[in-house]
């Protein structure tokens, strides 16, 4: 039942549209609570829009109306009251490519507590140092926190991205392809990192590598396009299900290359 | 139409199985033949032939561990791939219980039979008529034939069961009889054993197409507690 304290996330019937075009129909999950949900499914079958709905990231694009309900530990993120900067605060975002802004390590980490005056009651240099630590960053770093994070390679500005959203102290980490831009030791290294997340944070990414979705997820969701050309959840179940012995015909010509 | 060289490669893979398929049947229906007709020459041919059989055997492994690091095959395709390893290993031992068979003949050489071999060839013909459909199941993917294979065992058992109370009837008689009638004995039970792992691959069969485990072993017929 949606709404139970620290029961992950009920999606129920969500749709989005954006103007005409259904870009999402009647998805219905459960994202369980510290474990790596994966969806996987090809370009344009609604995955990121999904995951967008998860922090109401789609209200920013114009013409985007979502139906449905969707609960985090209890809260209905569409309700009319909800405030979405303490929303986005408890759901935070980790992109394609990693954004870090034009600023040293230590001030794009403490950017997030700082604005959002998170660090009330302990010091901005903890916080900073914790969540380079949890972002598996700070033994590579902490001489030299006062530099700019553009000059970290990829990998290391990926991290530090993952660190900046730790910092806020969200409850889920959503992630959009957070390797696509990475090469195999990084990607390695993030995977590695995801795992020591769930200990804290539920996570739910968009990859396009099923290898990574079978090498990280607890549990894997694949999209697929309807008729109508709107992406619908096809099917959904643990990750070994789903790579070893899909149900659905789908899935199964997916994730074996025979389409898509 | 995507992934046409893993497919393939794939089926490619599944014809070298049912080659190797082909080389096991041979063996065991030609070891029991040399025994019948106590053609040592052939025995001892069929027991060094036995080394092409297990470089096949590694042949396909080879290939199929190839298949699942170079093309990361998913689902269906890597139940398909996990089959032919373990399927490839199943009839690499049956060919070495025909080494066995051969190497019993070899052993008794030219002395006489102490009975005329009637049912121990028809095991051999029921185990490899069974083989023979398994792997013509694995390749036709038939998952009907797969699961009513096995359960022909029970014949393949009741003879195993008929000759061995008949060696035991003929060592009564003569104690001379005990060393023949024991190396007889070791025959039926390598051809009880050709019927069981064919058992086993109906099961890898069962499980490459539907992706559920089932147990299709008949209960042992032989020797009933």
């Amino acid at each position: 039942m949606p709404g139970s304290p620290s029961s992950g996330i009920q999606v129920r019937g969500l749709s989005v549209r954006y103007g005409a075009r259904v870009a999402l129909q009647d998805v219905t999950m459960d994202i369980e609570s510290r474990q790596i949900t994966a969806l996987i499914g090809p370009s344009g079958c609604g995955k990121s829009t999904f995951l967008r709905c998860l922090n109401r990231m789609n209200d920013t694009i114009p013409n985007a109306r979502a139906r449905g309900t969707v609960h985090i530990d209890g809260t209905d993120v569409y309700a009319p009251g909800t405030d979405v900067v303490k929303l986005r605060m408890k759901v935070g975002m980790v992109f394609q490519r990693p954004n870090p802004f034009p600023q040293s390590i230590f001030d794009n980490v403490a950017f997030g507590p700082r604005v959002l005056a998170t660090h009330r009651g302990g010091s901005l240099a903890d916080v900073v140092e914790t969540s380079l630590r949890s972002a598996d960053l700070w033994a590579e770093v902490k001489d030299s926190l006062r530099q700019d994070a553009l000059g970290l390679s990829l990998g290391q500005q990926q991290r530090l991205c993952i660190a900046r959203v730790v910092a806020v102290a969200p409850d889920v980490i959503l992630m959009d392809e957070p390797c696509s831009a990475l090469d195999p030791i990084a990607t390695l290294r993030i995977e590695e990192l995801m795992r020591r997340l769930t200990e804290k944070y539920t996570i739910v990414i968009v990859t396009h590598n099923m290898q990574q979705a079978a090498r990280v997820s607890d549990r894997t969701g694949f999209f697929w396009l309807n008729e109508a050309r709107a992406g619908i959840l096809a099917e959904f179940g643990a990750t070994e299900q789903i790579f070893t012995s899909p149900r659905d015909r789908r899935t199964e010509d997916y994730i074996t290359g025979r389409f898509g | 139409m995507p992934r046409e060289k893993f497919e393939h490669d794939l089926h490619r893979l599944m014809d070298e199985v049912l080659e190797l398929g082909a080389m096991a049947e041979r063996a065991i229906a030609e070891s029991v033949q040399t025994l019948k007709n106590q053609d040592i020459a052939h025995a001892r041919g069929i027991m060094e032939a036995d080394r092409h059989i297990n470089e096949k055997r590694y042949a396909i492994e080879n290939e199929a561990l190839t298949l699942i690091a170079t093309q990361q095959p998913m689902a269906g395709d890597l139940r398909t791939l996990a089959a032919i390893l373990e399927i490839a290993s199943e009839l690499e031992r049956m060919a070495d219980y025909a080494k066995g068979i051969a190497n019993i003949a070899v052993m008794i050489g030219a002395e006489g039979l102490i009975k005329p071999l009637v049912d121990v060839p028809r095991m051999a013909d029921k185990a490899c008529d069974m083989l023979h459909r398994a792997l013509e199941a694995f390749i036709r993917q038939d998952v009907a034939a797969a699961r009513a294979i096995p359960k022909e065992d029970v014949e393949v058992d009741r003879l195993y069961e008929q000759i061995y109370r008949e060696l035991v009837t003929y060592i009564m008689a003569d104690p001379k009889a005990i060393e023949q009638a024991t190396k007889l004995t070791w025959v039926a039970h390598n051809l009880e054993r050709v019927a069981d792992r064919v058992g086993n691959i109906c099961e890898r069969i069962v499980f490459s197409i539907t992706g559920h485990g089932e147990e299709l072993d008949t209960p042992p017929a032989f020797p009933r507690s």
